[in-house]
Formats: structure tokens, sequence, C-alpha cells
């Protein structure tokens, strides 16, 4: 089973209640950027301080937001894939 | 999810706007040093580099680290590092590294005459989201006209072309006094060339220490600021001023801005004020903490004399940039009426009514 964890070269922070993904380091210039997190993203991004599967992340999110698994596992898969592009997930 | 580019003036705007009504001091300023290695006539704020007096006066890098982490945990994001000219600092990087590491989204102003390949190499490592080098003309003798410093001009293409070399964005912007006015064309053309963006100012006002400058010798007219607005792309970044005036004319409130509501300066001394160009009211965060200073700032903002009844009343008023900072400098009240200013707007209304 494959496990998840976010990198440590990008620190969540909040501005007006949006919370912000702020890269750092060579990060910096290569997002070019910030990423702004919704409600469930911030809960993935939170929980992938540790190690997490697919299915732990799904059901998580599943029980706080009040949604079906299969439908926040395709939200948490979707949310994986682009933080994985910009390298926000550890290899 | 969204991905923001990290355009510094339209992402800060919409997230201080959301900010605002938190009062989460979400933009500082550091204002690492007063003193500068050129001798512009029209600057606000410079000290020569060798004035020991003002560098005895300046804040230790710990303690710039000190209140960074105190200004982060109070909600910084937005960090911009300022002079004087930052690089004159032999501790520069011991200040910038470790801010790097705080999750602040960074920009830097210089006059790049100081950076060398290595200071560009160490920059890169951790690469500023910004670097704002202000250029003062597009050959030495215009440039060196401005600066006074005989190789300045070869200095600052230099510390360009080592950004350039490591890929550190940056963007270029001048500062246009009646001695570089006619060099504008000519240096969005340099820009252009290197492939950076460019933009430039000409509200200059006098010092904010209220010492004298030559300021008056230096800034266009009136008519020649109106003329060069209406006719000159790179004007964008002075109409925001009025934009933001025309967002809050209805108010009587004489801080428009967000001075004091998300951002703060601390100047090289500790002293924490609403903006660059205000000295006021000092709160010193090292001695009190950063929030207690904070809440200082706030209060001299909110509890700010109303501009005074003929601004009020002035039909000019939406085209008008004054604000507490320029009536400060230039008349030693917050409140008071700007002349310059007021021939700036009622020439704005003329020409656009």
């Amino acid at each position: 089973m494959q496990y998840f964890k976010r990198s440590n070269d990008f620190i969540m922070r909040n501005v007006g209640g949006e919370s912000l993904l702020v890269p750092l380091g060579t990060r910096v210039v290569a997002v070019n950027g910030v990423i702004v997190l919704n409600g469930t993203a911030r809960c993935v991004w939170e929980l992938l301080a540790q190690e997490r599967s697919l299915d732990e992340l799904a059901a998580a999110v599943a029980e706080r937001f009040t949604v079906d698994v299969e439908h926040a596992r395709i939200d948490v898969q979707r949310f994986l894939d682009e933080i994985g592009r910009m390298r926000a997930l550890q290899p | 999810m969204t991905v923001l580019p990290t355009d510094y003036g339209a992402l800060l705007r919409e997230l201080q706007r959301r900010a605002a009504s938190m009062r989460q001091p979400v933009s500082g300023v550091f204002e690492l040093t007063e003193r500068c290695n050129l001798s512009c006539r029209m600057c606000y704020v410079r000290h020569d580099a060798r004035d020991t007096a003002q560098r005895s006066k300046e804040l230790s890098s710990a303690q710039w680290l000190t209140l960074a982490q105190d200004a982060v945990d109070n909600g910084m994001v937005f960090l911009l590092l300022t002079g004087g000219e930052v690089f004159l600092r032999p501790d520069f990087f011991e200040i910038y590294i470790p801010l790097t590491r705080l999750g602040l989204i960074l920009t830097i102003y210089t006059n790049g005459t100081l950076i060398t390949d290595g200071i560009a190499q160490r920059l890169a490592e951790a690469a500023p989201s910004l670097t704002e080098i202000t250029l003062y003309g597009s050959t030495a003798a215009a440039y060196e006209a401005v600066t006074g410093c005989p190789g300045s001009y070869a200095r600052a293409c230099a510390g360009i072309e080592a950004l350039l070399k490591q890929g550190i964005p940056f963007g270029l912007k001048t500062t246009i006094t009646r001695q570089n006015v006619g060099e504008l064309e000519a240096m969005r053309q340099m820009a252009r060339q290197w492939g950076v963006p460019f933009s430039g100012a000409w509200l200059l006002s006098r010092r904010r220490d209220g010492h004298s400058s030559d300021v008056e010798y230096c800034r266009l007219s009136a008519q020649d600021c109106v003329n060069l607005e209406a006719t000159d792309q790179v004007s964008a970044d002075e109409w925001l001023e009025t934009a933001f005036r025309e967002s809050s004319v209805k108010s009587d409130a004489n801080f428009y801005c967000q001075a004091g509501k998300t951002a703060f300066v601390i100047h090289s001394s500790g002293a924490m004020s609403p903006c660059l160009t205000l000295s006021q009211p000092a709160a010193r965060p090292l001695a009190s903490g950063f929030r207690t200073a904070w809440e200082g700032v706030q209060r001299f903002v909110d509890e700010a004399p109303p501009p005074d009844s003929a601004c009020l009343a002035c039909d000019a008023r939406r085209y008008c940039p004054r604000c507490p900072a320029w009536s400060s400098m230039e008349t030693g009240t917050l409140t008071d009426a700007v002349p310059y200013l007021c021939e700036i707007a009622r020439l704005r209304k003329a020409r656009y009514e």
C-alpha cells in the first residue's frame, strides 16, 4: 500500500482566514506562487504530517465533511496528484 | 486548491482585504538600515554608508530575528526587506537565511550595486519571491547624475547580470526626477532587453526625519507629473493610490490604506510605525513584545484626527494622493493639506473631468 507524507519544503500559513502553502528554499522560484487550500485540502495537509494511505485520508475527510467515502477518495486523490506535481509530498 | 502566482501587488491587495477585518498584521517591512552607498538627492531616508552613529542605532541580526519570529507568530506572512541599502549590512545573510525558513513571502528592495556573483549565488539557495532593483538612468552619465557616485551604474548593471545568471526573479523600477525623466524610455528598453518588468514612481516627498533635502530640486512639477501619468504606462502604480482613494473617499478616516490595519514597518532602530514614510508612533516591539506594539500602531491609526476640513471639502479630493504620512513629511502634521499634492489633484481633475 502506498503512503503519503507532506514535504518539509512548504509551510501552511493563514491570511485573513485563508490557508496558504508557502514554498521554502529552492521551491520558491520553482513554484512561483503560493497554494491556496480549501477546507478539504487543509484537512488533508494537516493529516499528511504523518504517513497516511489514501484510504485513511479518504475516511478522515468523509467523516469530517460528512460526505461518502468514494467522493472523498476522488477529492483526496486529486489533491495528492496536484501537490505531488509541485513536489509538496515527500518522495 | 488554487495556485496563485506571487504577484506581490495583486496578491497582497486581495489577501490584505480579507485580513483587514481581523487586523492581522499580515504585511511587514523591515528597514534594515537607513544608510546607503549612493547619494541620491531626492531620497526620503538616506544616511551616508559610513555614518557610524547611524550604524550604531541599527538592530543586530539577532534582534531582527527575534522580531521576525514574534511577527510571524502574530500573523505576518509578507515581509519586505529594505533600506537604505540592505546589502550594506555585512550580516545580511545572517538575517535573511533564517527568514527563508519561516514561511514568509519575501521581497527585497535594493539598488543592486553591491550584488556580486557570490551574493547572487547565496540568494539563489533560497531566493526571495521578488527582488526590486531601482534604476536611475540608462547610461553611466545619467545614472550617476542622480546617484552622485562614480562607477555606480556599472556596478548596478553587474548586479542585475548576476541575478539573471542565477535565475533569481526580479523587477526594475525607477524613481523619476527632473534629472532623469528623459531617460524613461531608454530604461524601459533596458528592462525589456533583460526580460524583466519595469515600473516607475515620481511622487517624491521630503525626508521622513524632517531634515532638509533637495526634493524640490528633484521632483517633477505638478504639471509634468500629470502630463507624464496621462501619457506613460509606467504611471499605473501611481494611479493605484488614487484607486484606493476612490474606494475610501466616503470615509473621513485619515488613514485610508492598509497602514496600521494589516501593514506595519519596523525601522532600523527597532521603532514600529504604520508605514515607511512615517516615524510615529515609534512603538517598541523589542521592549513590549510585538502584539503590544502592533496594538499601539493600530490605536495611532484609528485615533488619528481627520484630514483638514479644507481637504474633506475639496472637490478634487478623489484625485489627491495625500495621506497622513505625506502631511507629516511636508507640513509636520498628520492632517494638513500638502500644496504640491493639491496642485496635482487640481490638474488631474481639470484633465479628467
